[in-house]
């Protein structure tokens, strides 16, 4: 039989975002495959060369869109990294719960998913209701539903009221007492265990020689995390574990992102007891926010997201705006090197798995 | 800067003699080195366990004349951060390639050709990667005015104004 080149675009309801692959397949099995982004590619690293440091605080958030609250923490910390500014311990402890938060509603939508690519359609509508409710958290905390712009430079906009305080602890307890459902409905299914189990495998040292991080490489059985090797925040005074798995399979990336919550769960709550009282944020400048500069300098900052490593590599040369802005997007290894080196050899049914359990973000890879 | 890290630097220090340090923090340094010793000192990173290519980017110094790339190396054991910065020139925009180390550099490097106009030796690899027909400047270049671009790009139109009077002709209202 010949070879066929399949599309394999955003117009494809089993594509995960707004990316495309070009498969070359002959019969069921692909033979090679081209990732081919640029359909979200918006210009960001160059929009913000072009506008004030402040200005910029609305459109970082734009990058990712299923977790933004990471894009703002990586500015405010580069920001603040560069200039030298001391960020109240209140607002540390709130950036914490925000992007633990962030972190449960992204995970909320990913792996229940993973049944979207298999035909099990309760787990994504059990999923998107759950999220739901951290979603009435920002909003009732930061206004916004989706793109927050809560983090500022210098600390937090808001303070967490205790009322605040008491809806978050009511939806953990909420969403902990949901986990076994998850757990029975995806975990013991026979139609996830036969569609994910030794598929779209990944070894250890290929997994590390790509740069893969995250779950992806978690799942190699290495618990490597940026919040316990490189600890940003408070994450260091928080006791959490970091689940790891061996297998390296679909299966068992998927299943580290559902014991990850529960391990949110438990930051937020110890988060939430440490959390001193205070201010939330400190003027980093004297008169018009708008017309702040920042000193001479550079930094990288990476935080740990749901995909894997998410940084921003900073360059000021003192003026209002900034000079260069690099974004690191967390999927981008198993996106382009991912795709050409894993792809070949599987079956069309399985690309989407491959790309769902990977994570590719066609948002953060294209900015 | 952490022991560690500082051992490192001492190492290096006798690999390259001319080396500029900046410590930006604890766990993260600056070394700016000179661009033919680039190789050496990411191969010698790279072996002394910062395998891990976090980005490689490049910044236009427009007023310099010069392009900066720079690799941001991290190590999963003691969470230390190289990056590692060198200067070429702007006019002859071109550089050795990394892709023999990490194999995701081919992408970076491709990247960089699309937004920079940076040429990689060894990287045959040179397709546009996120842009489609584009016919102008490197878009990142400190040069290119976006603005400008999209007013030439796409010319304003006529303001129609007379919308009711519009809507009456083709109502066929004037008439009647």
């Amino acid at each position: 039989m010949g070879e066929v080149k399949l599309f394999f675009g955003p117009n494809h309801p089993g594509m995960h975002g707004n990316f495309s692959v070009h498969m070359y397949v002959e019969g069921d099995t692909v033979v090679r495959a081209r990732p081919l982004p640029g359909f979200l590619h918006r210009g960001f690293e160059k929009l913000m060369e072009r506008r004030l440091w402040y200005q910029n605080l609305a459109l970082i958030p734009r990058i990712c869109v299923p977790e933004p609250d990471i894009n703002e923490v990586c500015y405010a910390m580069a920001i603040e990294k560069i200039a030298k500014i001391e960020v109240p311990e209140r607002a540390q402890w709130i950036r914490m719960i925000v992007l633990e938060l962030a972190r449960i509603a992204s995970h909320l939508m990913s792996f229940p998913g993973i049944g979207g690519s298999l035909g099990l359609y309760t787990g994504p509508f059990w999923g998107t209701a759950d999220r739901d409710r951290v979603l009435d958290i920002f909003e009732s905390l930061t206004g916004a539903r989706v793109y927050h712009m809560y983090i500022v430079p210098g600390g937090v906009r808001k303070d967490l009221t205790p009322s605040i305080q008491k809806s978050i602890k009511e939806t953990l307890d909420y969403i902990e007492s949901r986990l076994p459902d998850y757990e029975n409905l995806i975990f013991k299914n026979r139609i996830v265990h036969t569609r994910l189990k030794k598929i779209a495998l990944l070894d250890r040292e290929t997994a590390l020689e790509l740069g893969i991080t995250g779950v992806g490489l978690r799942a190699t059985g290495v618990p490597y995390d940026i919040r316990k090797v490189d600890p940003y925040l408070f994450y260091d005074k928080v006791e959490f574990e970091v689940p790891t798995a061996t297998d390296g399979d679909a299966f068992s990336r998927v299943y580290l992102k559902f014991l990850e919550i529960s391990q949110s769960i438990k930051i937020i709550r110890q988060a939430l007891e440490k959390m001193p009282e205070g201010k939330v944020n400190v003027r980093i400048s004297d008169g018009n926010a708008l017309r702040y500069r920042v000193p001479k300098g550079q930094a990288y900052v990476h935080v740990e997201s749901t995909r894997g490593e998410y940084g921003y590599y900073m360059v000021s040369d003192g003026g209002e705006k900034p000079y260069r802005v690099a974004v690191r997007g967390a999927s981008y290894p198993q996106t382009f090197i991912g795709i050409e080196k894993y792809l070949p050899g599987t079956r069309i049914e399985d690309v989407p798995i491959w790309l769902s359990t990977m994570d590719v973000c066609a948002p953060e890879v294209d900015r | 800067m952490m022991s560690s890290m500082s051992e490192i630097v001492k190492n290096l220090k006798t690999l390259v003699k001319k080396l500029e340090i900046v410590e930006i923090d604890e766990r993260e340094v600056k070394i700016e080195i000179p661009c033919e010793k680039t190789l050496n000192v990411l191969s010698f990173l790279k072996g002394n366990g910062y395998s891990h290519l976090s980005i490689l980017t490049a910044v236009d110094w427009i007023e310099e004349n010069k392009f900066e790339i720079v690799y941001v190396l991290f190590s999963w054991e003691n969470g230390g951060k190289f990056v590692v910065s060198t200067k070429i020139d702007r006019k002859k925009a071109k550089f050795v390639s990394v892709m023999h180390l990490w194999p995701i550099a081919r992408f970076y490097e491709r990247e960089l050709h699309e937004f920079f106009g940076i040429q990689f030796e060894g990287n045959d690899d040179m397709r546009p990667l996120f842009l489609e027909n584009w016919d102008s400047l490197p878009p990142l270049r400190k040069d290119f005015d976006p603005l400008e671009y999209s007013k030439e790009k796409f010319p304003d139109r006529e303001y129609i104004k007379d919308v009711i009077y519009e809507a009456k002709v083709i109502r066929g209202d004037l008439n009647g």
